[in-house]
């Protein structure tokens, strides 16, 4: 089977749901989630099952795509997390209920639940149409198919006004960042004469090309993948987003599209960096972006007093770690380095398990507590162990504590900086890595040593469905496996 | 026929069209006029690709169509953008009564 | 060349031109009165005004228009792609060249089923 059924699969996986949503009269809409997880699983099989490309196949569709290996650890975590989520969902589906209700009496109230399962796995088929796209259009189509599904998916609640704001924030940034994507596309185009990223590249490196309309080309399509993947400065509006978004659609966003945007960017840089001309500038404008965003992303986390705004910084401060891998692209990959791709793979398969595993958490305490604040989780450790322990296994390996994921998805980004000799941003991320521990550890601290106050103190224990106790063990131990066996998941990346 | 204009000419209209998009993002305060104005700075990368098919021209003289190509596609990703963007536009008018940017801000740090 | 779109240059500079002074000239002549609801309402005929200014549509309206726009859009794709089928349906290609553009449509097509099951185009409300 070739790696491009998986989409047409997932795809039509979409319109399915969509359609048994029309014109099946469900009682309970939760069975369309449980079709699309199991509907996934089969997929995330599949992926095993892939045939490479025959040498001989001639189509002109392997100009648009690729099956690589990269592609198919990237398609992995899609569709790994778009599970995840379909499971987040289903616990938070009583906030979605409530805020997208029909106002008639007798409509069903769940009349409005359909979509919210149906419009991640479109957003997933199109992650898993970008993790193969090494096209200008194909790029682009699959970046807006996973764009517009998520601007429906934030606003979805619409009769929150948090989710309707954050949904106008990120409809008029994603839409800004577009524009520059699609300027910058044009341009890129029009100095190589090609939409194919392997004739784009060897133009840029043949030298013919004016190195000032390159590096203009390469500056537009910088804005616009700052935008998605969250660098500083262009990171205004993934706070409020964060915060409005209904938390599944949270965690989507911060793992999907930020996992698509550096899909993107590891392409789109590799073309650059392969050019003798400007590969120096790009070079320096990444470290530059990477620089900005750690110390934004970690030093303006610590303040915060709401858990999903303090992930939404942690997710920038993030992004400064993945844009440090990609800053750090070695020029010449010696035997047994590992290339900024795979690493940058490999923190973003990592930063996956961690904030799907805390997002996991927080849906279910503001199902439960009615809160996000920080204080909601005082005493958590007492009255919800299980859900504490989840919490403190993904706060540590997001601070990168070792033998958790987390941080051996830093200790290569280190790697590859100091090997590079950024000394600079070593220091940088040095700083940004101690201030994760301070933020992270608040909310442990929180939920193990602080008395909880007010209505917190009376609360009862959250309780777990078997779904969610079922993908909170797996993440765990996905977490642990590879905080200790890095090597496997890096056999995985090839 | 020869009118005279180069790519050049086409390229500095785009820019100009561009520019005019993003000043108009960064400076109105109407949500619609916003759109509006990201709708320009497409149009603009439109009027780009239009020009580099047209002037990259191939063996036979023939304009390079793969410009055009994408050129559709962002024509129809922006009616899916713009049908998406101006439902949600239509909610939050109908929570807030305002299609001012100003005044739709609730969340704070 | 652009010495043929002189006269059209000096068209606009004499239009903007005299819209512009007359504009001028009626601020700075005119007297400035003093406005208040009452002066601004209509006296002797015509109606007091009543409500806002711009009357609401129905957001069916909308809905509608959105779904024809997006129905439109389908033809940038058919067209291309009509206009090259002769061209690409060699060597038994056709069936591929057809198929894929039936497959299109067949999307486009659940769509609809899912607008119409909806009510996406029921006009009573």
């Amino acid at each position: 089977m070739p790696a491009y059924a998986l989409e047409i699969i997932v795809f039509s996986l979409g319109l399915v749901l969509l359609l048994v949503d029309a014109f099946a009269k469900l009682e309970d809409k939760r069975s369309l989630a449980w079709l699309g997880m199991l509907g996934l699983v089969v997929v995330f099989g599949l992926l095993f099952k892939v045939e490479p490309r025959a040498a001989d196949d001639a189509n002109v569709f392997w100009r648009f795509y690729s099956d690589s290996r990269m592609s198919l650890f990237f398609k992995g975590i899609a569709i790994l997390s778009t599970i995840l989520v379909l499971a987040m969902a289903i616990d938070y589906r009583g906030l979605i209920e409530k805020f997208t209700a029909p106002a008639e009496k007798k409509a069903h109230p769940q009349a409005g639940l359909g979509e919210f399962f149906a419009l991640p796995v479109f957003a997933c088929a199109g992650l898993m149409c970008m993790a193969s796209a090494t096209n200008l259009v194909s790029i682009f189509v699959s970046l807006e198919a996973v764009t517009i599904t998520f601007y429906v998916m934030v606003a979805y609640m619409r009769r929150n006004v948090g989710s309707l704001e954050a949904g106008v924030k990120y409809l008029i940034l994603g839409a800004l960042s577009t524009g520059f994507l699609v300027y910058g596309f044009a341009w890129l185009y029009g100095i190589t004469g090609s939409m194919d990223l392997a004739e784009i590249g060897a133009a840029l490196k043949s030298g013919d090309v004016s190195p000032t309309a390159a590096l203009f080309a390469f500056s537009l399509i910088l804005v616009a993948l700052g935008f998605k993947v969250g660098a500083v400065p262009f990171q205004m509006w993934i706070p409020d987003v964060y915060q409005g978004a209904p938390t599944p659609i949270t965690a989507f966003l911060s793992v999907g599209s930020k996992a698509a945007g550096f899909i993107v960017l590891l392409r789109l840089s590799a073309v650059f960096l392969g050019s003798e001309a400007v590969a120096g500038q790009v070079a320096m404008a990444f470290a530059v972006v990477a620089g900005l965003t750690l110390i934004v992303g970690n030093l303006t986390a610590i303040p915060q007093s709401n858990f999903k705004r303090l992930l939404a910084y942690s997710s920038i401060a993030h992004a400064g770690f993945l844009l440090t891998a990609l800053a750090a692209a070695p020029r010449k990959l010696e035997a047994g380095q590992l290339s900024s791709a795979t690493v940058v793979a490999f923190y973003l398969g990592a930063y996956l398990l961690m904030t799907l595993l805390a997002f996991l958490v927080v849906g279910l305490v503001r199902v439960h507590r009615d809160s996000e604040e920080i204080e909601a989780y005082r005493g958590l450790g007492k009255s919800s162990p299980f859900l504490a322990l989840a919490l403190l296994i993904a706060m540590a390996s997001l601070a990168g504590v070792p033998l958790t994921a987390g941080f051996f998805g830093k200790f290569f980004v280190f790697q590859l900086a100091i090997q590079g000799g950024h000394w600079w941003l070593v220091t940088l991320a040095a700083i940004g890595a101690g201030a994760g521990f301070y933020y992270y550890l608040k909310v442990v601290a929180a939920m193990y040593w602080d008395d909880p106050t007010g209505a917190a103190a009376k609360a009862a224990a959250i309780p777990v469905s078997a779904l969610t106790r079922a993908a909170v063990v797996t993440l765990i131990v996905l977490i642990v496996i590879a905080g200790f066996a890095p090597r496997m998941i890096l056999g995985l990346i090839g | 026929m020869d009118t005279g204009l180069t790519l050049n000419h086409f390229l500095a209209v785009s820019g100009i069209l561009f520019a005019i998009g993003l000043a108009g993002v960064l400076i109105r305060r109407n949500i619609i006029v916003i759109f509006m104005c990201l709708e320009l700075m497409l149009s603009a990368a439109n009027l780009t690709l239009v020009a580099f098919s047209r002037f990259n021209t191939g063996a036979n003289g023939a304009p390079d169509y793969h410009g055009q190509v994408l050129l559709f596609f962002i024509i129809t990703v922006a009616a899916a953008e713009v049908a998406v963007g101006l439902a949600i536009i239509v909610a939050l008018f109908r929570a807030r009564e305002t299609t001012d940017v100003t005044q739709i801000a609730s969340m704070k740090n | 060349m652009q010495q043929e779109f002189i006269p059209v240059l000096i068209q606009i500079v004499i239009a903007t031109g005299f819209a512009v002074a007359t504009l001028i000239a009626s601020v700075l002549l005119g007297k400035r009165a003093k406005r208040n609801q009452m002066k601004d309402s209509a006296y002797e005929c015509g109606m007091l005004p009543i409500g806002e200014g711009q009357a609401r549509f129905s957001v069916k309206f909308y809905l509608v228009a959105m779904l024809f726009v997006l129905f439109d859009i389908e033809v940038v794709f058919l067209y291309p792609w009509a206009v090259s089928f002769k061209r690409l349906a060699v060597d038994g290609g056709q069936l591929v060249v057809f198929f894929s553009a039936l497959s299109f449509i067949v999307i486009l097509f659940v769509a609809y089923l899912y607008a119409l099951r909806k009510g996406a185009l029921e006009w009573k409300d």
